[in-house]
C-alpha cells in the first residue's frame, strides 16, 4: 500500500485521470468505442515516460523495498486506473441508455459487452508492455509501440467480428438487456483473460527486472 | 578484518561491461570516518556505488553492511543507509513536502523532529519543488531525507560536482558535522581538493582497480613532487610514478623514499597532483 500511495502521489501523470473522461466517447454515434480504452494506455505510457525523466526508479530502488515490490506497485497503479476506466465506461453506458440508445455501425454497440472488449484491450496491453519495459526501463517507446500495435489489431478484429461472426453480430452487438446472459459470459471470459494476462505479465516483469542493471 | 561493527565491507566486487571492467574491489570502511573515494571520470566509482546499492548486479563479490549481506538483507540495509547522488533530481515538479510525506512512510525509524531541524538548518522550504532549488540545495534536501530516517552510513556520489566553491565549502562543513555525530561517510568525487579538507581515509580507483586504501596523511606522505625546469633527468624518469608537462618543464611524482635519494628539489604533493600523476602513469602503461 505504501508503494501504491507513492505511485499515486509522485508518479501519476495528469493525463491518466484526464483520459478517464474519454469514457464519454461512448456517447458519440458510430464510433469504435474500444479505442477509448487505448487512451488510458497512452496515459500509462506518459506515467512511465515522466517517471524516467524524474528518476522514479532510482528514487524507489533506494527505498527499503525489493525490486518485486517496485514492479507490483506500478502494475497495481495501472490496474487501478484500468478498473476506474471500466467503471467510467460503465457509467457512460448507463447515461447513453438514458439519453437514447443508437446502434453503432463502427464496431460493438454501447452495451455491457463493450466492457469485455475493454478487459481484453487492457489484458493485451499489460501482457506486452510491462515485460518488455522492465527489460530496460529507459526505453518506453518500443514497448508502447508493440503493445499499441497488438491493441489496434485486436480492435480491428473486434470491429470486423461484429459483421463477420454470427455470435458477435447477433448476440453481443445488440442493445441491452437483450442476450444479457451471453454478454455477461463474454465479460466473464474477458475478465479471466485480463487476470491471467496481467498475472503472467507481472511474473515476467519481475523476473526480468530482478536481473537487469539499472543504468540510472 | 571486518566485523559486525564495520559499516561496510566489500570483498572481490567485479563487474564486466564490454568496454570496462571493475576488478576485484575489496575494502572496509572505518566507522565514524569520512572516506574519500577518488578516481578520474570513468574509473568505476559510480559502478561500485551502484553495485553496493543493488542498482546493478555485480558478476562477483559481496558487500556486507554491518555484517548483513546485501543479497539477502537489502531492505534492512537500505533502512540504515543514506544515498545521495548529485546527478539525480527526483520528481522535479512535486513539492518537497509531498516527496517527504511519501519517503517518511517507508521508514519506521523516521524522526520528524530531526527532519524539521535539518530543513531549518539547510534553509529549505517545503513548499518549493526540486526544480526551484539550486544544485547545492538539492543535495542538502537529499541529505535531510537520509539523515531523518536515521542512516548511520552515508553513500555520497559526487555530491559536490557542479557546485560553486561556497556551496562546496558549506557541504564539507556538513559532512564534518556528520562525522562528529558518529556517522560514517563514503564520499565519491573527482574533486580531490574537497577531500583534502575533510577526508580521513582514501580509496583510489584506477581503471576499475582499487590501487590505494589507506589514511589520507599516509597516502599524501607516500609521495613527493619534483618540479623540473627543462628536460627530465634520466634518474627521475627511471623512478617516477607519473609525469606531467607544465609551462617551464615537468612535474614528476616520486615515492617519498626515492625522492630522498635523488638530487632534485621536491615538495609535498596535493591529493589532486597525486591522482593526476598516478593516473597519467597508469594510462601510459
Amino acid at each position: 500500500m505504501k508503494l501504491l500511495k507513492k505511485e499515486f502521489r509522485l508518479c501519476l501523470h495528469p493525463t491518466a485521470p484526464l483520459f478517464l473522461a474519454l469514457a464519454a466517447m461512448v456517447l458519440i454515434p458510430n464510433y469504435p468505442y474500444a479505442v477509448s480504452f487505448f487512451y488510458l494506455t497512452l496515459g500509462v505510457f506518459f506515467i512511465c515516460l515522466t517517471g524516467r525523466e524524474n528518476h522514479d526508479v532510482a528514487f524507489t530502488a533506494a527505498l527499503p523495498v525489493s525490486r518485486k515490490q517496485i514492479v507490483e506497485g506500478r502494475m497495481l497503479l495501472v490496474c487501478c486506473l484500468e478498473a476506474l476506466d471500466l467503471l467510467a465506461v460503465g457509467l457512460m453506458l448507463w447515461v447513453k441508455g438514458l439519453i437514447g440508445f443508437t446502434p453503432n455501425e463502427a464496431g460493438m454497440d454501447a452495451n455491457i459487452a463493450l466492457l469485455g472488449e475493454g478487459l481484453i484491450v487492457f489484458g493485451l496491453f499489460n501482457l506486452i508492455f510491462f515485460p518488455r519495459w522492465y527489460k530496460d526501463i529507459n526505453k518506453v517507446g518500443v514497448p508502447f509501440l508493440l503493445a499499441s500495435a497488438a491493441v489496434f489489431v485486436y480492435i480491428l478484429l473486434a470491429i470486423v467480428s461484429t459483421y463477420a461472426i454470427p455470435f458477435v453480430r447477433d448476440c453481443l452487438d445488440t442493445q441491452d438487456p437483450a442476450f444479457l446472459k451471453e454478454k455477461l459470459l463474454f465479460v466473464g471470459a474477458a475478465l479471466l483473460f485480463f487476470a491471467a494476462a496481467t498475472w503472467l505479465s507481472a511474473r515476467l516483469s519481475v523476473k526480468r527486472f530482478e536481473n537487469v542493471d539499472l543504468q540510472l | 578484518m571486518a566485523t559486525n561493527e564495520t559499516p561496510l565491507s566489500v570483498r572481490g566486487l567485479t563487474k564486466t561491461y564490454p568496454a570496462f571492467e571493475l576488478r576485484d574491489v575489496s575494502f572496509d570502511l572505518v566507522p565514524g570516518a569520512i572516506t574519500g573515494f577518488i578516481g578520474r571520470n570513468g574509473a568505476g566509482k559510480t559502478t561500485t556505488l551502484n553495485s553496493l546499492l543493488g542498482f546493478i548486479r555485480p558478476d562477483g563479490g559481496e558487500a556486507r553492511f554491518h555484517g548483513l549481506d546485501m543479497k539477502t538483507s537489502a531492505e534492512e540495509i537500505k533502512r540504515r543507509i543514506g544515498f545521495v547522488s548529485a546527478g539525480m533530481t527526483y520528481y522535479t515538479h512535486k513539492k518537497l513536502k509531498t516527496i517527504t510525506d511519501v519517503t517518511r512512510s517507508f521508514y519506521p525509524t523516521w524522526d520528524d523532529g530531526a527532519y524539521k531541524r535539518y530543513m531549518a538548518q539547510f534553509s529549505l522550504d517545503e513548499s518549493k519543488t526540486p526544480a526551484a532549488l539550486s544544485n547545492g540545495m538539492k543535495i542538502k534536501y537529499a541529505l535531510a531525507l537520509a539523515l531523518s530516517h536515521g542512516a548511520d552510513l552515508m553513500l555520497l556520489d559526487e555530491p559536490t560536482s557542479g557546485l560553486d566553491p561556497v556551496s562546496r565549502e558549506e557541504l564539507i562543513e556538513i559532512f564534518l558535522s556528520l562525522r562528529d555525530a558518529g556517522k560514517t561517510v563514503l564520499f565519491s568525487t573527482h574533486i580531490t581538493s574537497d577531500l583534502d579538507k575533510c577526508a580521513d581515509r582514501i580509496l583510489f580507483l584506477q581503471k576499475g582497480r582499487l590501487t590505494a586504501d589507506m589514511g589520507l596523511e599516509e597516502f599524501r606522505s607516500a609521495y613527493l613532487l619534483a618540479e623540473i625546469q627543462g628536460e627530465l633527468p634520466e634518474s627521475v624518469k627511471a623512478l617516477t610514478k607519473g609525469v606531467c608537462r607544465v609551462r617551464d618543464g615537468f612535474t614528476a611524482l616520486l615515492n617519498a623514499e626515492d625522492a630522498k635519494r635523488l638530487d632534485v628539489s621536491c615538495r609535498p604533493a596535493t591529493l589532486d597532483e597525486i591522482m593526476v600523476h598516478l593516473d597519467k602513469e597508469e594510462s601510459a602503461q
